[in-house]
Parts: structure tokens; C-alpha cells; sequence
């Protein structure tokens, strides 16, 4: 009897214990301790903030599907008082959206049901989604926002636009995005030497620092293989045949070639080529890299392509410039001789390998240089990468982290994939494209923004729909010719590098606007995009000019304002005394210049265009910078009779 | 046998009620362990001198956009344009004259502009270009100039 009753009653004593862990559990709850913790922080403040009932608090949004209980331990999200009390105790800083409209988890991620800390970050297993860390939490933006610039997204617009500019969908498949253009191969053979060819397929970024060509870590051979493969292409799109360069630029004796040189070098100027195109790193950032062009391509392609730049290149976004042959002939004389890279490896002497064809075509498939490029009539090639839509869903157990030892999260992989792509195995085919940290960064926040949650509909900023604009007749052929949307936008088509030249006829006077085409100067001599000369003749600026004067007009922007005096005088007033304009903006050399100089304003502007951008100028021009300043009619009416009468 | 399979049972859920608190519990060290934002941070990000927080950065796009013409992109009163300008634009970063500014008046001279609050007219007001939040970012960007290193 006596072992049995010892054993009862070891028993009943565990089992009240065991009774005992239940009660015990719940009240060491994690999240009590934080609520108590809470109540008596805010009972010590100043200000006065309601203690909370001990219990779990969750945010139901209904519209999203999701129940966050997130606040039973980040009780002051709501609460100014607390903007600098400790975590998870701290105010939500001030952002357009309420956490009681869209809950926590939809924008930072993790497990919303979870009461315990390390559950609720996600980082548990079997939860694929955890906690966004800080530095890609833009990721979530875009999921509602679709368009091009998402207002207080900086990493993600920045993401977004390498993905573009990379032409990432060369190789995935990724909604919103289409093709970028890029050159054609088609003819390269007579275009480049293979010297340079080999060097720059091994190291694109070596040639030029600015160039999207990823660097595909080929082998020597492999890059000789493909070079020779390619030298092999020599016609050019359509059957289009080089022209012979002028003799004078041909044979020209060492003193003739001194004056072509000199001529070709104002010529260079004055067309303005470094608008688009960087000279060694300077100048613009639209177009190759001229610094070392010389060493890249023949004279005799230099001097069609400039002759006619859409023949040879269709498509390509770059002006006809109206050269005299002899300014043309000057031009790439100049060229010749200033832009040569004297320090180009030169490639062993070789004897192509006599299947260098088949092997250089099976390299071609092989690295998908038909993504990008198109080569002899294949037209470019479907994507050959994985889909890239979605990706933000994807599972962390459908993901190959193989030897490279980084942390085991989506972000950290797309991250580590970017920089290096070959990481994570060495068969892999992704090329390196050189990205910086914070721009690798960027890429992953967009990438990450991809997922496949359902979105209400209303919630969704669409993307503006591309423009259609597409100008015909004699306009539309200049437009063309002269590739006016490689930097102006008219009617939402085009790149706006310049100016909107949608409401042009509105804003400028039809004679500043020919003294314009003819005699291009900067309105802001710190910019390096400037209007190019192209050199028109007076009937291609008239059929530009009639064109705009009745198409890039409104109506709405008419306004006259009185000749007297006196308005100007009470305009000059508010100009200097009260708006302080001259803070911004040159009046006969003094003044800032963050503005255009106003010294000629009353030539080159119409009443209407400086009323109504005085009025409202983010209504004219979205972004810009000069600051609305509520001016009255009045005020308005008098600033404009001012500024018309500086001429 | 029975009584021992018993006890293995009662064991056993006596473990299992501990074990499941282990590591979780509201002491100081599981504190530390969960305020520390190094583990939430990006891997291999170097960590810098001092992290803006949302606000201060949304106010740091803005300050560049908008201000740092004049007044420089470390606030010290040195942009591109400070030079055409009588008087010169504040320096946002000398502390003692920035404390002596309370976040009202601070508000009121990037919302209402320099003749606002009887300075010069030649800093403009934002408050029909950005709005009240937008002017609160940028407030409490200029703040960080002056938070002593």
C-alpha cells in the first residue's frame, strides 16, 4: 500500500504543477509584460496618454484579407506623444497611409496573427514572408503603386529604372516592362575591328564606364570564338551599302587634314554631341561613350552613320544633323584623331578555328545575345531566364542558397544575385552588370515588390498610359529624322530630357522660337544638356514652328494684361520687394541663377504662358521647383506686365 | 507499467509547458536580443554614422530638391546660389542658432517664406507648393544639421 500512496502523491503534487503551467504561461505572456511595461512609460510622460487594458489588440482590415495584431505590442503608432520613446512603443512616422486603412503586415511583411515576437517577424519556419528589413521596404509600395514615380519612393523608382535602363526583359519575362532598344549586330563586321570587339566583349565597363552591356565573364577563347563569329556579319539592316568617304577626307595631305580637324572640332561643338553623348565620363548620359570611339569603329562607318544614322541603325534615337559633306567630312576627321584609345590591348595574332561559325552561333544562343541584340533577320530572341513576375512570392525552400553562405532570405539572395551572379553555382548564364551596392539594393526592392498577392482594385495607382502621340506629314517625318523625342516630350511621348514641348506655342513667341532652331542657346548655361544646332534650313523650321503654332497650343493659357506703366511698375515692386523673384532668377546680371534669366523674358514669352505659370507652375510644369506663391489676379496681372517689359 | 508510462507522461508535458517559454520570456536579455535592429538589417550593409529615421529622410529628398540651391547640401548656408544672395541664406547647421528656433517658427518661414517672420523676401514660401507634411519632413530634416555629431 505504502509505495502506491508515495506514488499518489508524488502524482497529485505534479499534477498540480502541471496545472499550475497554463495560469503561470499566460501570465508571463510576452506581450503583458510589453502593456504593462507601456502603461507605466506613459503615465510618467508630460502629456497626457490613455494607459491600455491588458489584452491582445489586432487591426482588422477587411478589404485586404489580413489581421494584424501587431499593436498589442506597438501601442503608440497612433500616438504623437511617443515619437521618440523606445521601441516597440514608438509613434509610426507620418506617412499617407493609416495603419487602421491597411494594417502592418501588408507593407512591412511577417506573420500578422502572431503574438509572440519572433513569430510575428516571420523568421520561424514554414513562414516564407518575413519581416521586410528597412532597407527594402519600399519593396511593398509597389505593390499598389504601378506608376513610373512613386512619391516618397526613392529606392524603388531608383529599382525600377535600372530595370529598365538594364533591359533586365532581354532575358525575363517581367510585367510592366518591355524591351529596350538596342543596337543591331547586323553589319557589325564592317563597323568595328576585332581587336576592339574581343576586348570589349570581355569587359565591356573597361571601354566604357557608362555602357548597360553587362560583362558575360567570358574565357578568351569564348570572346574570340563569338568575335569571330560576329566580324563574320557584314550587311547591314536592309541591305544598306557604306558610301565611300569623300577623298578630301580620305587623302588629304597633313596640312589640309589640320583644317578639316579644326573645322570638324567647332563643328563638334557647336552640334552639341556631348549633350547625349560622355567624353570620357563627361557629358551626357543618353548615348555611348565617345571618349575612345576612334579605336571602336572605321572612318567610313563614322561618316555614313552621321550622314544618315537610321540607316544603318534603324531606330536608333539620333538627329540627321544637316552637315555640309566638307563640316562632315571635318567632323569625322576630328573624331579620327581625338578620340583614339592608345593604350587597346591587342589580341595574340590568331587562325579563326575552322567551325568558329558554329561554335561563335552556339555562344550567341548560349548567352542569349539575341535578348538584347538583333542579328541577321533572327529578330531578338524570347526571353530565355526565369519569369521574374512574382518573384516577391517566391519560397525560400524553391531557392538554391548553394555554397554562398549568405543569410537565407529572398532579399538577401536577390541582393547577392545582382552583385554576383554567379554565387550561387558556376554554370549560371546571368552576366555581371557591375551594379553598385545601393543600386543592387534598389533592383531588389523592385524585384521584391513583385509578388503575388491579390490587390483590391481600388487600391491601385495604375501607370500612366503610354502616350500615342504620333505626329504625321512633313512634321512627323522631321520629328523623326531629327529624333525631337529622344529629348522633348510632346503630348506624353518621348524622353524629357529638354522641355515639354506640348504647350510650346502657348509659352513662347513664334520669332524666339526660330531665332531658336537657328541660334540654340542655353537658357541655363550649367546644364550639360543642351539644344543641339542641327543646322535646319527656313523651311524645315517653318514647317516645325506653323506645326506648333497650331498644335502645341491651349487656348486656355490666353491672358492679356494692361500696356500701363503703372502695373509694371507696382510688378517690379512685388518682383524685388516682396516675392524676392531676384533670389532665383537674373535681371540685367544680378540675380541667382537656380531659374532662367528673365532679361529678355518679354521677347521670348507670351502674356499668357507667365501669367498662368505665375499663377500656378507645377500646373504647367509638374516638379519644377519655383514655389507657388498664391499670387492674387491682381499680382499676377501687374508680375506680368513687368516681366513683358524686359525685352 | 503502467505507472511508469504514466509518469513518462507527465514528465514529458511537464518539459514540454517549460521548454516552449525558453528564450521567449520577457527578461533583459531576450529584450536586447529583439530591440536590436541588427538583426532586421540588410546583410553586409555598413553601418553608418547615424540612421535618419523615415521622416528626416522623406525631408532629406525634399531638402535637396528644394533648399540645397541656397542653402547647401550640408545646410551650412553654401549652395550653387548663396553667393547671388544679400543677405546670405542661414546656416541650418550652427546648433546655437537653430536652438534658439522653436519647430513653430521653423514651419512658419519654410511655409509662409523669409517675409513671413520679418526676414527677407528673397527665401520664398512652400505652402501652396508642398503641403503641411511635406514642410514637417523637411523641418525635422533641417533639425539633423545641427544634432551635435
Amino acid at each position: 500500500m505504502k509505495p502506491l500512496r508515495l506514488t499518489f502523491a508524488i502524482v497529485a503534487v505534479l499534477f498540480l504543477v502541471v496545472l499550475a503551467v497554463s495560469p503561470l504561461k499566460d501570465y508571463l505572456r510576452e506581450w503583458k509584460h510589453d502593456q504593462i511595461e507601456y502603461n507605466r512609460l506613459v503615465a510618467g510622460l508630460p502629456q497626457r496618454v490613455k494607459p491600455v487594458d491588458i489584452g491582445i489588440r489586432q487591426v482588422w482590415v477587411q478589404k485586404l484579407d489580413r489581421v494584424d495584431r501587431c499593436v498589442t505590442c506597438h501601442l503608440g503608432v497612433k500616438e504623437p506623444a511617443l515619437h521618440a520613446a523606445p521601441e516597440p512603443f514608438r509613434t509610426h512616422p507620418r506617412i499617407y497611409h493609416d495603419v487602421d486603412d491597411l494594417g502592418c503586415t501588408f507593407c512591412h511583411e511577417g506573420q500578422g496573427s502572431a503574438t509572440e515576437y519572433r513569430e510575428s517577424i516571420g523568421k520561424v519556419k514554414y513562414w516564407d514572408r518575413p519581416i521586410l528589413p528597412r532597407a527594402y521596404l519600399e519593396a511593398s509600395c509597389a505593390k499598389c503603386h504601378r506608376e513610373k514615380d512613386v512619391p516618397q519612393a526613392p529606392i524603388l523608382n531608383l529599382g525600377r529604372r535600372l530595370i529598365r535602363e538594364s533591359n533586365c526583359v532581354g532575358c525575363h519575362k517581367l510585367e510592366g516592362n518591355e524591351k529596350q532598344w538596342t543596337p543591331s549586330l547586323d553589319g557589325i563586321g564592317e563597323k568595328v575591328n576585332r581587336a576592339w570587339l574581343v576586348n570589349w566583349l570581355k569587359h565591356p565597363r573597361a571601354f566604357a564606364p557608362s555602357t548597360r552591356m553587362p560583362n558575360f565573364l567570358l574565357t578568351d577563347e569564348e570572346a574570340g570564338t563569338l568575335a569571330d563569329f560576329l566580324m563574320s556579319f557584314r550587311t547591314f539592316p536592309r541591305e544598306a551599302a557604306l558610301e565611300p568617304v569623300p577623298p578630301d577626307l580620305a587623302s588629304a595631305g597633313a596640312d589640309r587634314k589640320a583644317k578639316l580637324v579644326e573645322l570638324g572640332a567647332t563643328r563638334f561643338r557647336e552640334a552639341r554631341c556631348i549633350s547625349c553623348h560622355p567624353i570620357n565620363g563627361k557629358g551626357g548620359y543618353v548615348a555611348p561613350e565617345l571618349g575612345k570611339i576612334a579605336s571602336k569603329v572605321s572612318a567610313q562607318w563614322l561618316y555614313n552613320y552621321i550622314k544618315q544614322p537610321k540607316r544603318l541603325q534603324p531606330g536608333v534615337v539620333m538627329p540627321r544633323y544637316r552637315f555640309k559633306d566638307e563640316d562632315l567630312a571635318g567632323v569625322v576627321a576630328y573624331m579620327e584623331s581625338e578620340f583614339v584609345d592608345y593604350d587597346m590591348e591587342q589580341p595574340p595574332p590568331h587562325t579563326p578555328d575552322p567551325g568558329f561559325y558554329e561554335k561563335g552561333l552556339a555562344l550567341f544562343k548560349k548567352y542569349s545575345c539575341g535578348g538584347c541584340h538583333a542579328l541577321a533577320g533572327m529578330g531578338r530572341a524570347e526571353e530565355t531566364g526565369p519569369e521574374l513576375t512574382g518573384i516577391g512570392a517566391k519560397r525560400l525552400y524553391e531557392i538554391d542558397f548553394g555554397r554562398s553562405g549568405i543569410e537565407e532570405t529572398l532579399p538577401a539572395y536577390l541582393k547577392t544575385k545582382l552583385l554576383t551572379p554567379h554565387a550561387f553555382g558556376g554554370s549560371m548564364k546571368m552576366p555581371q552588370f557591375e551594379f553598385r551596392e545601393d543600386e543592387a539594393e534598389a533592383i531588389a526592392v523592385a524585384l521584391l515588390g513583385k509578388t503575388d498577392d491579390k490587390i483590391p482594385p481600388d487600391l491601385i495607382v495604375p501607370d500612366a498610359p503610354p502616350g500615342t502621340f504620333a505626329p504625321q506629314g512633313d512634321f512627323g517625318k522631321l520629328v523623326d529624322d531629327l529624333a525631337c523625342l529622344g529629348c522633348h516630350v510632346m503630348n506624353g511621348r518621348g524622353r524629357l530630357i529638354g522641355t515639354d514641348l506640348s504647350l510650346e506655342a502657348s509659352q513662347a513667341r513664334r520669332a524666339w522660337i526660330e531665332g531658336y532652331f537657328k541660334v540654340p542657346y542655353s537658357l541655363r548655361p550649367v546644364l550639360t544638356e543642351r539644344m543641339p544646332n542641327l543646322y535646319l534650313s527656313d523651311a524645315e523650321i517653318k514647317t516645325l514652328v506653323d506645326y506648333m503654332e497650331t498644335s502645341f497650343i491651349s487656348d486656355s493659357l490666353d491672358h492679356t494684361v494692361s500696356a500701363d506703366p503703372a502695373a509694371a511698375a507696382i510688378g517690379r515692386g512685388l518682383f524685388y520687394e516682396r516675392y524676392g523673384c531676384q533670389s532665383c532668377h537674373q535681371v540685367g546680371g544680378k540675380g541667382g541663377y537656380v531659374g532662367p534669366p528673365l532679361d529678355r523674358a518679354g521677347t521670348r514669352l507670351t502674356a499668357g504662358w507667365i501669367f498662368h505659370w505665375l499663377k500656378n507652375p507645377q500646373g504647367l510644369k509638374p516638379g519644377t521647383i519655383e514655389p507657388n506663391n498664391n499670387l492674387s489676379d491682381a499680382e499676377a496681372d501687374a508680375l506680368t506686365a513687368y516681366l513683358l517689359t524686359l525685352k | 507499467m503502467i505507472r511508469a508510462r504514466f509518469l513518462t507522461l507527465l514528465l514529458s508535458l511537464l518539459v514540454a509547458g517549460c521548454t516552449a517559454r525558453k528564450g521567449a520570456g520577457p527578461s533583459v536579455s531576450a529584450d536586447s536580443v529583439r530591440r536590436n535592429d541588427s538583426a532586421l538589417a540588410a546583410p553586409g550593409a555598413v553601418p553608418v554614422e547615424r540612421v535618419l529615421s523615415y521622416e528626416e529622410r522623406q525631408g532629406s529628398a525634399l531638402y535637396m530638391k528644394y533648399c540645397a540651391v541656397c542653402h547647401g547640401k550640408e545646410g551650412k548656408g553654401d549652395g550653387f546660389n548663396a553667393f547671388n544672395l544679400d543677405p546670405r541664406p542661414r546656416d541650418l547647421s550652427d546648433s546655437s542658432s537653430m536652438a534658439a528656433l522653436s519647430d513653430a517658427q521653423i514651419l512658419q518661414t519654410i511655409g509662409g517664406g523669409g517675409r513671413s517672420v520679418n526676414k527677407s523676401p528673397l527665401m520664398p514660401s512652400y505652402a501652396w507648393t508642398i503641403d503641411d507634411r511635406q514642410i514637417r519632413y523637411v523641418a525635422a530634416y533641417i533639425r539633423t544639421f545641427s544634432a551635435g555629431e
